[in-house]
């Protein structure tokens, strides 16, 4: 699904140039669950925004899905996750002003679905999510488990192959932070392909293979024993 | 979608309640005025545009030359050229003249003076779309003694009882005391036409009647004159053959006088505004423009206003801003969004301008001191105009954020590494400088306008004119008797009588004077024609030779006195060098007995011009009184009686010498307060956006002052610290407003023929005046914010 070779990613400020990644090379196949740890400014969050097409490389190549994205446009780029990427950040990042539905009916909105099936799928989401009860509620009056609920279900309701979670238990305390994780594992058994970025060895232990980066580059692959997903 | 847009702009608007409140407010407030203006604008290029036939008609000017005053340029043709032109030329269909008449009317008991009356020939509602009530317009003015009436003219005579067939009777300086015929009436006429009346007669009335040569009078001024020819008549040919015209019917006549006629054609669509040649109502085209700059700098203010507020609160929409294009918003779809609620506040705005120009209106009439619209609500195209305004607005204003907003790169909004950039801060300081150099021109234009209203009211003017009431006796044969009786009551000072009195329209008379080489200088001189009373009743001052005197009988016969200006005109090195010249003026020969010094007899707009006076009982229609100012209304009441004694069927109506005087002024006191209402109005929308500004900027700084309140700043500190950014935009505004303003108002003052001079402490005053205003509107905020608890901002930190 994804094939990134010789991949960097440099920061210029005025006076300095700063090498976020190096010589990165990565694939991943379609239906696994990859986890990317390492310490603070390793360059982890880097990969993750290149892998979502939300950046750019400096040089080297990305393959998705068979085709070259690392040099398109911001509206190209737009176009192609639309529908196949769905993200899960440590902040949840809901739209304060929009309630649970309307958070999670957005992407289908820009996707130009028509209204009813939209609240068709929203509503299935909402179910599976466990948060339909909360479908007026605006994102300030949920905990916190709530809203990564929400957020993940936002990521899911286009149907996306790809998840990308930027450490989606960061904000959470150890309870809701397992519930997630076990969504995610559940997701990735129906077959959503995911990337975790995460500091925690507890969440890593939950994908198939754990990436560790320094410095901007892979040091250590290993394979790893998936946890069952608890009920 | 849009239903999604309009779901988030509006929970925005309330989630930011002061914020979108003084967007809002100041967009409204914006609107609000600048649709005024451009009603007004509007309005004045509206005049005569709604005749049919506008295309066709045209008003007869005429430019007169003479050897010793030069060429000058006349809204009026001879009496004689319309009913010629119609006569002789196959492209005319028709010509009308149209005369503004004082007349004195009487029914029974009821006794007006109508001034807005006026003589206008047969063709006259049949040219014009001025509609009739009553009667038909191709006859109502056909017969002599016909008039008609407005309806409420009408009810003024006749109540509520039908005019028609009824009569009046008129009398004027020409018209002596005789019955009039309804025989139409007609609509009111627009406020935006340049020709008024509520009464019309028969101009047949004077050439069938009391003026029997009238369409033959090659030499009298005084109707302006249309004409409506053939819709494919091209007016330059036509033109072309009126020096012929005027060859074949007055070339004599202009040899004799000396003076040598030119006409022109000028479209009825350009008298008002366009024409320099004035007349009685007509427009100002650089006030129009003024005021059409105005309203684009204020609707300019509103614009910068909301452009500020919503980039300075960028930073609270970037997080949405990065998740939306995360989850799949195109650049686009964002810039739509975010122009989609810049056009639905703007549509509040709207709403609210509706409601504030409707409120307004009324007083924004009296100003203009015209009814420029009956209600925003009873015409839709206001309305339409309206919205347009605030729909383009929305759209304009929006579109910069909009640009900057969807540019946001979501890695860095949502990782929270986010900053508007240098550029943004640039332009809202750029912003800021720009509405301030509006407000502080505006405010060093008002400051100028009211110091020249109040010099041309309170310069020494070189005549009397305190406690002087004037009365029009237009009945010559009464005029001495009235005189000697009013002359005694004992409130009264004395009397005079005159043709014209400073600041009343004034006789031109050709007149052939000796001049300094000893010849007769031909010249169209103002001329005033008095009695012995006039100098020493207007405190005029002789400075040569000697005042009218009643010692020497041929004083009213030969005497004539000139002015300092028409010393200079005539070539003499001093008054006294004048003394002894002779003179000719319209049938009397006689010499100069004196010479007094300037006065302004005109506007202080104008330049003082030579003038005549001499002494010429049946030019004299004006009786000037002068009153002591003790208890004046009983010496009114005492005029009145002796009027009504002598002149029982005339209406008494009286008018104070100074208010007259004054009215030449009003135009520019309008042009004065509608400049302060609207620089007022700048500086408001101004200060409510630096208000917002400043609030966001404390917000962005809260935890910068919060560390230095730990490391020990003082209030007024932090206060100084935060108001001197704001205070730096100001004082730049200042020095680029200051040349500005200089400019525009040294070009609006070379009007005036006698002006102020632009003074340092102007500006001065206006700068300081904008900065305290400045330094109020961000110290509030400063203060707030210099006063928080620094653990309470650096804990939320």
């Amino acid at each position: 699904m994804i094939q990134i070779k010789n991949l960097k990613k440099s920061f210029r400020t005025e006076e300095v140039e700063t090498l976020a990644l190096n010589n990165v090379n990565l694939t991943v196949e379609e239906g696994e669950f990859v986890a990317i740890m390492g310490p603070s400014g390793c360059g982890k969050s880097t990969l993750l925004n290149i892998l979502g097409m939300l950046d750019n490389p400096t040089e080297g190549s990305y393959h998705f899905g068979g085709e070259e994205v690392g040099k398109l446009r911001e509206n190209q780029r737009t176009r192609i996750r639309k529908g196949n990427l769905g993200f899960v950040f440590q902040s949840f990042n809901l739209i304060d002003e929009l309630t649970v539905f309307e958070n999670v009916e957005l992407p289908l909105i820009y996707l130009n679905m028509k209204k009813s099936e939209r609240e068709q799928k929203v509503n299935a989401v909402l179910e599976r999510m466990k948060i339909a009860h909360r479908e007026k509620h605006f994102p300030q009056q949920l905990s916190g488990g709530q809203q990564q609920r929400v957020a993940i279900a936002r990521a899911v309701v286009t149907n996306a192959k790809l998840i990308l979670a930027d450490e989606p238990t960061g904000n959470l305390d150890s309870k809701n932070g397992i519930e997630v994780m076990n969504l995610l594992t559940e997701l990735n058994q129906e077959g959503t392909t995911i990337i975790m970025v995460t500091h925690s060895d507890r969440d890593s232990h939950y994908a198939h293979r754990i990436i560790n980066l320094f410095d901007g580059q892979i040091v250590t692959e290993s394979q790893n024993k998936p946890f069952e997903v608890n009920a | 979608m849009f239903k999604m847009y309009f779901k988030i702009a509006w929970r925005n608007l309330i989630k930011n309640k002061v914020y979108s409140g003084i967007n809002i407010i100041g967009l409204a407030i914006g609107l609000t005025a600048g649709f005024l203006i451009l009603q007004y604008v509007n309005f004045e290029h509206s005049y005569d545009k709604f005749h049919s036939k506008k295309n066709s008609i045209y008003r007869v000017v005429a430019d007169l030359d003479t050897p010793s005053s030069g060429k000058m340029e006349s809204s009026r043709p001879a009496c004689a050229v319309p009913p010629h032109m119609e006569e002789e030329f196959p492209e005319v269909i028709s010509a009308v003249r149209f005369m503004r008449l004082e007349l004195a009317v009487r029914k029974d008991e009821i006794k007006l003076v109508e001034d807005k009356a006026a003589a206008a020939d047969r063709a006259f509602f049949e040219m014009f779309d001025f509609g009739l009530l009553q009667g038909d317009k191709k006859s109502v003015l056909q017969e002599p003694y016909s008039v008609v009436l407005t309806q409420e003219t009408a009810n003024r005579y006749f109540g509520n009882e039908s005019a028609i067939g009824k009569t009046i009777r008129i009398k004027d300086e020409d018209i002596n005391d005789l019955p009039f015929t309804v025989t139409g009436i007609m609509d009111e006429i627009p406020e935006n036409s340049h020709i008024k009346a509520n009464m019309i007669i028969s101009m047949t009335t004077y050439s069938k009647g009391v003026l029997p040569r009238i369409n033959d009078a090659w030499g009298l001024y005084d109707p302006a004159a249309y004409i409506l020819v053939h819709p494919n008549t091209d007016p330059k040919q036509l033109e072309a053959k009126f020096p012929d015209f005027l060859e074949r019917n007055s070339g004599e006549t202009m040899r004799r006088d000396k003076m040598f006629v030119s006409l022109f054609l000028e479209p009825l669509e350009d008298v008002y505004l366009r024409s320099e040649r004035g007349g009685e109502y007509s427009g100002d085209l650089g006030t129009i423009y003024i005021f059409s700059i105005i309203a684009i700098f204020i609707l300019l203010i509103a614009c910068i206003n909301f452009v500020n507020l919503t980039t300075a609160r960028s930073v609270e929409r970037a997080k949405e801003v990065g998740v939306r294009k995360v989850i799949g918003a195109e650049k686009r779809q964002l810039s739509l969004q975010f122009v989609g609620e810049s056009i639905i506040i703007s549509l509040i705005a709207f709403v609210i301008a509706s409601i504030l120009a409707a409120l307004v209106l009324p007083a924004f009439n009296e100003i203009a001191g015209k009814v420029i619209s009956d209600g925003i609500f009873t015409n839709p195209i206001n309305i339409a105009y309206l919205f347009l305004i605030a729909l383009s607005i929305g759209a304009f204003a929006g579109i910069y954020p909009a640009f900057v907003l969807s540019s946001f790169k979501p890695v860095n909004v949502l990782k929270g590494n986010f900053s508007t950039g240098t550029r943004g801060i640039i332009l809202r300081k750029g912003l800021v400088i720009t509405q301030f150099t509006i407000s502080i021109t505006l405010i060093i234009g008002t400051i100028i306008i009211y110091n020249q209203m109040n010099y041309m009211r309170s310069q020494e003017l070189g005549f009397d004119k305190e406690h002087t009431v004037l009365l029009p006796v237009t009945v010559s044969s009464a005029q001495k008797e009235l005189k000697d009786n009013i002359d005694n009551i004992s409130g009264v000072v004395s009397t005079t009588l005159a043709s014209a009195v400073p600041g009343a329209y004034n006789n031109s008379a050709y007149s052939v004077i000796q001049n300094s080489q000893g010849e007769g200088q031909i010249a169209n001189i103002n001329a005033y024609f008095v009695d012995h009373d006039f100098i020493s009743q207007f405190g005029l001052k002789v400075i040569a030779g000697r005042g009218f005197s009643r010692d020497f009988v041929t004083d009213s016969a030969q005497g004539m006195i000139i002015n300092e200006k028409a010393v200079k005109f005539l070539g003499y090195a001093s008054p006294k060098d004048a003394l002894g010249a002779t003179f000719s003026q319209w049938g009397k020969d006689g010499q100069i007995i004196g010479v007094i010094q300037d006065f302004h007899f005109k506007s202080l707009q104008e330049n003082i011009q030579p003038l005549t006076m001499t002494m010429k009982p049946d030019e004299t229609d004006l009786l000037a009184i002068k009153i002591t100012g003790n208890n004046i209304k009983q010496t009114l009441a005492d005029i009145q009686n002796k009027w009504e004694a002598i002149l029982p069927n005339d209406s008494f109506n009286y008018q104070f010498l100074d208010e007259n005087f004054d009215k030449q002024y009003r135009s520019q006191e309008r042009f004065g307060s509608l400049f302060l209402n609207f620089a007022v109005l700048a500086i408001l929308i101004s200060c409510l956006g630096l208000l917002g500004l400043a609030a966001y900027s404390m917000l962005q700084r809260k935890r910068e002052i919060g560390v230095r309140k730990v490391l020990g700043a003082s209030v007024a500190q932090v206060v100084k610290l935060l108001s001197t950014d704001f205070l730096k935009l100001v004082t730049v505004a200042f020095l680029i407003a200051s040349p500005l303003a200089w400019y525009v108002m040294n070009d609006w003052l070379s009007r005036f023929a006698y002006r102020i001079s632009i003074e340092w402490w102007m500006f001065l005053l206006a700068g300081t005046s904008a900065i305290i205003i400045a330094l109020a509107t961000v110290s509030f905020h400063a203060l707030k914010a210099s006063l928080a608890n620094p653990v309470k901002s650096l804990r939320t930190e």
